[in-house]
């Protein structure tokens, strides 16, 4: 995967796009689904919805700031490719009776909060950011939750939808650790400060007090799932092995930070970590709705149907 | 059949027999009319129009799509020679500008001149006759001392490559070749593409359809258009006192004139409307993700600047939605984008602009030597002040290369290029000359201190635009003033040219 010619990967990406429409969503296979599972799977399939557009959100960010046109094409694309990701979950959801026609899944607080912070900050915030927590984020979807789910769920419409999604997702993952290589690459000491310092703000300050209570939240609802921590855990062992697989990998400031971060939430040890931020946890789910500011009209653009 | 048509074509025009003329013009658009204009009030009768189509106008006989206009006042975009005291607004429609298109070939006995359906071929030059000789379609030849190419920039349209759009199974529009006949009402329709037309289209086409979906690739910077009616005192005063219209227009001229340091250049001017744009931009659109799709990300200049009111207005139309997620193909039944949907439609509208040929020529032009102009263009188009081409004899082009500008009306260059070949053609006729040809090393030396100047504008800024070839060299636009531009054209210097006698 080290290092791949961008431009071929976008012509990849470019023939390897799929649609709705290209799933029977009535074939049998929904009743496969146990009394027992839906509630928490409903739990489960509403944060995977939330995430995929969260990290929707997070591409659209990285299109606007990438240094090359090339780069700005690729997350133009995974942009949308993380919004079908989220529209063909919903029409998971709704496949399994989980939601009416039209409907969304509510978001917790803490979701609110990221997409509030997202819709206000994401787009100023520093490239290298970014480029390194969108590829973890996506190791632990595509390395821990996706596949728990396909061990959970006999659905083959889930299977074949599944198999589409983690084709795009390993597209997402070659480009952003090439990316995350490139940036580490040829940088002195002093250019890797330069790197740092601009990501030190209050934004970012004020990103980690939503960001941190989202992880660990997200952390237990799937280990309420019956997700066993180790599975997570391996997820971040295998971002930082991929990440620091090269010298220039490994002095990315950026990836140190988060793969040490990551390993941190999955580490229920951690005390010195953990106590503080599930009390924010708390506090965050405490918010009432009436307090947080109106979803941006982009959430609104999420939909289970394949025509429109 | 070929002969009906022969037939036909025979009745539209008096001339049957082509024979040898001074000057050949192809293309009956605004430069072949100017050119003929200017050549007659020369005293140079001797001279025809070749036209494709079976009536003049060029770009605005084509696009008659529904909201078509000028972005330059119409003050400003008409010829000096032939101002127009009736413009209905400021910012006239397309059907007003043919119309005065039409009025000028009449004012100037010009329709004798033309010959309609006659699709040149080709052009080649034989130097021991010192004649350019034009195969066309019909199967005519003529000939011609010398030949102005005017057949236009923007002449040609082609549908944008996308896979799968010739098996849409509902009704596909050019912009440029508009349907008249297609009733829209009640119609689910899909526009391709943000630029020039498509913000004159949109606006139209919500008050018709039921439901309009714009795709948009990449936002281009929105200025408002101050367009309105014009009032009747103005067209008295402008038809008793030509010379307040004038007046006008030299305003307009120089307000123009003086955009060009924020246009062309990057400048404080530049930053200071690109506030305007955003102001715009915020004063017309209340949702903040919306204004992000809208928000280019380029620098403002770098293509043309969109001139309109009501485009983001007709996009916040309950039954208008903006979609940028980027287009995988089309289908039978609609448009598939990467978010995964298919949209489905009625008609599927395509504003996507033109072919607009930065290195190869429309037909081939064959100089001295057999040498081919699109051999000679292959590395992008070159020429000598936009007009005289090294190796092409008595040819001289209109709307040339580097010859766009980018801040005031393409007439205004027009006019120069016109005055200039004028020079030429009397030169040749006048001396006798075989050969007026421009040297090799003028032009060479011209076209490296263009792109130098060039270098330093917004074109080359690093956006994608059709002002550059797919290597980023720019063909297509003047770097400088309008006045500078009509400058190097006051006079046409003979140590510049190889002259042949006959
Ligand atoms: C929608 C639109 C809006 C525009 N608005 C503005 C504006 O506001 N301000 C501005 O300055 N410019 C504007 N332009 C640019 C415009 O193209 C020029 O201003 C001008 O109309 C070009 O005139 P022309 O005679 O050079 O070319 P055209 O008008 O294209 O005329 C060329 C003619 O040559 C004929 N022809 C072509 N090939 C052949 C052939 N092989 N044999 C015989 N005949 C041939 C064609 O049929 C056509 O009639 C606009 C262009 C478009 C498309
Ligand atoms: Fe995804
Ligand atoms: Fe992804």
């Amino acid at each position: 995967m080290a290092n791949i010619d961008l431009d071929k990967m976008l012509e990849k990406v470019k023939s390897s796009q799929w649609l709705l429409a290209d799933i029977d969503w009535d074939a049998p296979g929904a009743e496969m689904i146990s009394d027992e599972q839906r509630p928490k799977l409903t739990r489960f399939m509403s944060d995977l919805v939330w995430i995929e557009h969260v990290g929707a959100r997070g591409f659209a960010a990285m299109a606007k700031n990438a240094p090359d046109d090339t780069l700005r094409q690729l997350y133009t694309y995974f942009h949308a490719e993380e919004q079908r990701h989220a529209n063909a979950e919903l029409a998971l959801m709704r496949r399994w009776g989980m939601l009416e026609e039209g409907d969304i899944p509510v978001p917790n607080n803490s979701i609110r909060l990221s997409i509030e912070w997202l819709d206000r900050y994401a787009d100023d915030l520093p490239y290298h950011v970014l480029g390194s927590v969108i590829p973890a984020l996506e190791v632990a979807l595509d390395g821990a939750l996706c596949k728990f789910l396909l061990d959970e769920v006999s659905d083959p419409v889930c299977h074949d939808v599944f198999a589409r999604i983690n084709d795009d997702e390993s597209r997402h993952l070659g480009v952003g650790f090439t990316v995350m290589e490139m940036q580490g690459h040829d940088k002195t000491l002093l250019d890797l400060v330069e790197m740092i310092t601009p990501a030190v703000d209050l934004r970012v300050v004020l990103g980690l007090v939503v960001y941190w209570p989202l992880l660990n939240k997200m952390r237990d609802n799937v280990v309420a799932m019956g997700l066993p921590e180790e599975k997570l855990f391996g997820a971040m062992k295998k971002f930082e092995k991929i990440g620091g697989r090269t010298a220039a990998g490994r002095r990315n400031p950026f990836f140190r930070v988060i793969s040490a971060h990551m390993k941190t939430v999955m580490d229920r040890d951690q005390l010195f970590y953990h106590v503080p931020v599930d009390l924010m946890v708390r506090l965050t789910d405490r918010i009432p709705r009436r307090l947080l500011p109106a979803v941006p009209s982009w959430v609104k653009e999420l939909t289970a149907e394949p025509y429109a | 059949m070929g002969k009906a048509k022969q037939q036909k074509a025979e009745n539209v025009v008096p001339m049957t027999q082509p024979g040898p003329v001074s000057v050949i013009i192809v293309g009956a658009g605004f430069a072949g009319i100017g050119m003929a204009i200017k050549l007659k009030q020369a005293g140079i009768t001797d001279f025809v129009i070749l036209e494709r189509d079976q009536r003049v106008g060029g770009t605005w006989r084509d696009n008659q799509y529904p909201g078509a206009a000028c972005d330059i006042p119409s003050n400003l975009y008409s010829y000096s020679f032939a101002q127009n005291p009736q413009w209905s607004r400021a910012f006239s429609g397309a059907r007003e500008i043919l119309g005065y298109i039409d009025s000028m070939v009449d004012d100037f006995g010009l329709m004798p001149f033309i010959r309609f359906n006659t699709n040149v071929q080709g052009m080649h030059f034989d130097e021991q006759k010192g004649r350019w000789q034009l195969p066309c379609e019909d199967g005519t030849l003529w000939e011609g001392r010398s030949v102005v190419m005017a057949s236009g920039p923007l002449a040609n349209c082609s549908l944008p490559a996308i896979d799968g759009i010739s098996g849409f199974a509902g009704k596909v529009i050019h912009s440029a070749r508009w349907d008249h006949d297609y009733d829209f009402s009640g119609k689910k329709v899909a526009v391709i593409g943000t630029g020039a037309s498509a913000v004159q289209i949109v606006p139209e086409l919500v008050k018709q359809a039921r439901h309009v979906t714009v795709f948009q690739r990449t936002p281009g910077w929105v200025l408002p258009r101050p367009d309105y009616r014009t009032p009747g005192w103005q067209r008295r005063l402008f038809d008793r006192f030509p010379a307040a219209q004038t007046a006008v227009r030299e305003a307009l001229f120089y307000g123009h004139e003086s955009m060009a340091l924020g246009l062309i250049w990057s400048s404080p001017l530049t930053r200071a409307l690109e506030a305007f744009g955003r102001w715009h931009l915020r004063r017309q659109v209340k949702d903040r993700w919306m204004r992000r799709q809208l928000t280019p990300d380029y620098r403002l200049g770098c293509k043309r600047v969109l001139m309109s009111s009501d485009y983001y207005p007709a996009l916040q139309r309950p039954n208008c939605k903006l979609v940028t997620w980027p287009i995988d193909r089309v289908s039978a039944q609609g448009i598939c984008t990467a978010e995964g949907v298919e949209h489905r439609f009625d008609a599927i509208v395509c504003a996507t602009g033109f072919e607009v040929s930065h290195q190869g020529t429309p037909y081939p032009v064959t100089g001295v030597g057999n040498r081919q102009l699109a051999d000679d263009w292959s590395g992008g188009a070159q020429a000598y002040k936009s007009v005289n081409v090294a190796g092409y004899p008595n040819l001289f082009l209109t709307f040339g290369p580097n010859s766009g500008p980018g801040h005031n009306s393409a007439l205004v260059y027009m006019e120069s290029q016109l005055d200039y070949a004028v020079r030429g053609i009397e030169k040749i006729l006048r001396e006798n000359l075989r050969m007026l040809d421009v040297k090799p090393e003028v032009q060479a030396r011209y076209n490296i201190g263009i792109q130098k100047r060039l270098a330093k504008t917004n074109w080359n800024s690093g956006c994608k635009s059709w002002y550059l070839t797919p290597d980023g060299f720019n063909a297509t636009m003047y770097p400088g003033f309008a006045t500078q531009y009509a400058n190097q054209l006051r006079e046409l210097k003979e140590k510049d040219y190889r002259l042949v006698p006959a």
